[in-house]
């Protein structure tokens, strides 16, 4: 399992970031691809934007994009149509896959 | 660089049902080497094998059981788009004199894996191409007002040209209404808005110049070829647009020396929808505000110019064998072998090949 996976397992979504280049990097990686440096993890702020969304069924799905700047895709929890644009928070967990889930701030 | 052409054709039937692989593309390789009458499978010194199927080392498996000794075999793996890249793949082994006379099968199941990559940690647990497909949907309809009913002519469309495909998976017609009636899988996405896996073999021979006029009366060359990746995860591409799409285009129509307006039929990447729309306006056929009416223009007045065998969605997605069947009915349109399929005096055909939410994509453009 990966430094990035078993961190989401226990629900911490891990920023990838190189410190010489000074830019995260994603998919995760060990080692920059531009200096070779090894790179430095740190919690995410867990806070994005959303990008784009849909819905199935009852429930509410979207990209988001990170403060970090990494997009993922996710389940979005709000009680009213959701926004471009709007601010989310996010948890993450692992079980056979990740997992993102995204609530509307102000909900 | 040898000139390089398409000489000999064949395809099994798509259909839904779980097939074995290696009868698929024994059937399709066979049918396409007797179909030209001068050419034996001795001719041949390349075999590769375009598939998502997990079985290993299907080049030389098919060499073995076509009973010959190719100098290259091996296979092909590049999720939706591995046909047109083993058949760009057997281009160069061609145009740089490495081989002569290469066959090119491609051949999956319906359940085999390729569908869905699992390596993207971006798309979490929405791995499923119909999020992918969701997300560039809601994107175009906010971008370009589509509307429900744009989108489901292309897929009505597409079942028509269908019918008169003999090797597609359903021959059924299905009307506007029937689609956008049909099951919702997400607010964006229909069911009968999706190209169905299937299980499917098509095979193409391609030959040097001196062979090609050599053993075939009609070959039809590849003049332009253009590729490009943008990337493996979905969420690195911006929705509003197939990045790889345009940039592919530039550089095949710059290597065949042609313009959008030139091609008189294109066989392109329906995986959805969307993807019809969306394609169309990367290969500068038409801009993104007009694609849908451009495709309900195509509808009205029964112009086969665009996916004239029925595409992914009507004619089924045997995702190894995909790029090489449209390429197949671009030969045949060139060769005025289409029958009811055909466009009159067809002579620059398009290929347009994607993978994976169009993070990569290949285009081709043929000249008879």
């Amino acid at each position: 399992m990966t430094f990035f996976d078993e961190h989401l397992k226990k629900g911490s979504f891990q920023i990838c970031h190189c410190n010489n280049c000074d830019q995260n990097l994603w998919p995760p990686k060990e080692i920059c691809h531009i200096c070779n440096e090894e790179t430095e993890w740190s919690e995410s702020m867990n806070v994005g934007k959303i990008i784009e969304f849909s819905k199935k069924n009852s429930s509410y799905f979207g990209m988001i994009e990170l403060k970090e700047k990494i997009r993922v895709m996710g389940e979005i929890f709000s009680n009213d149509e959701p926004k471009i644009g709007q601010n989310v928070t996010m948890k993450a967990f692992f079980d056979t896959r990740p997992h993102y889930s995204f609530t509307v701030e102000n909900n | 660089m040898n000139n390089v052409a398409i000489i000999g054709t064949g395809q099994t039937k798509f259909s839904k049902e779980e097939a074995n692989v290696e009868k698929l593309l024994f059937e399709s390789s066979n049918e396409c080497i007797q179909s030209v009458s001068n050419c034996s499978s001795k001719d041949i010194d390349g075999v590769l094998v375009s598939t998502n199927n997990n079985s290993k080392y299907m080049g030389a498996i098919l060499s073995e059981f076509l009973d010959i000794q190719p100098r290259i075999a091996h296979s092909i793996e590049h999720l939706c788009s591995s046909g047109t890249n083993a058949i760009i793949s057997a281009y160069s082994y061609i145009s740089s004199g490495l081989a002569d006379v290469v066959l090119v099968s491609g051949v999956d199941s319906t359940t085999n894996p390729g569908q869905i990559l699992e390596w993207d940690r971006s798309r979490g647990n929405f791995e499923h191409p119909i999020y992918w497909a969701s997300m560039l949907t809601k994107a175009h309809k906010r971008k370009f007002q589509t509307s429900e009913e744009e989108l489901a002519i292309v897929s009505a469309k597409n079942h028509k040209h269908a019918m008169d495909n003999p090797h597609a998976y359903s021959n059924e017609p299905k009307t506007i209404t029937e689609i956008m009636n049909s099951k919702q899988i997400t607010k964006d996405l229909r069911i009968m808005d999706c190209s169905r896996s299937c299980s499917g073999s098509s095979s193409v021979l391609l030959a040097s110049e001196k062979s090609a006029t050599e053993f075939s009366d009609s070959p039809i060359w590849i003049s332009g070829i253009g590729q490009k990746t943008t990337s493996a995860s979905f969420t690195k591409n911006d929705l509003d647009e197939i990045k790889s799409t345009h940039v592919a285009a530039d550089s095949a129509y710059k290597m065949a020396n042609i313009l959008p307006n030139d091609i008189d039929v294109a066989e392109v990447h329906d995986a959805f929808s969307v993807c019809e729309l969306m394609a169309i306006s990367e290969l500068g056929i038409t801009s993104g505000e007009k694609s849908g009416e451009f495709v309900r223009n195509l509808f009205n007045t029964e112009d086969r110019m665009i996916n004239p065998r029925g595409g992914l969605i009507g004619a089924g997605h045997p995702l190894g064998a995909t790029g090489i069947s449209q390429t197949i009915e671009i030969t045949n349109q060139l060769q005025g072998k289409s029958e009811k399929r055909q466009i009159n005096n067809a002579k620059i055909g398009l290929i347009h090949n994607m993978s994976a939410a169009g993070t990569s994509s290949s285009v081709m453009v043929m000249k008879n």
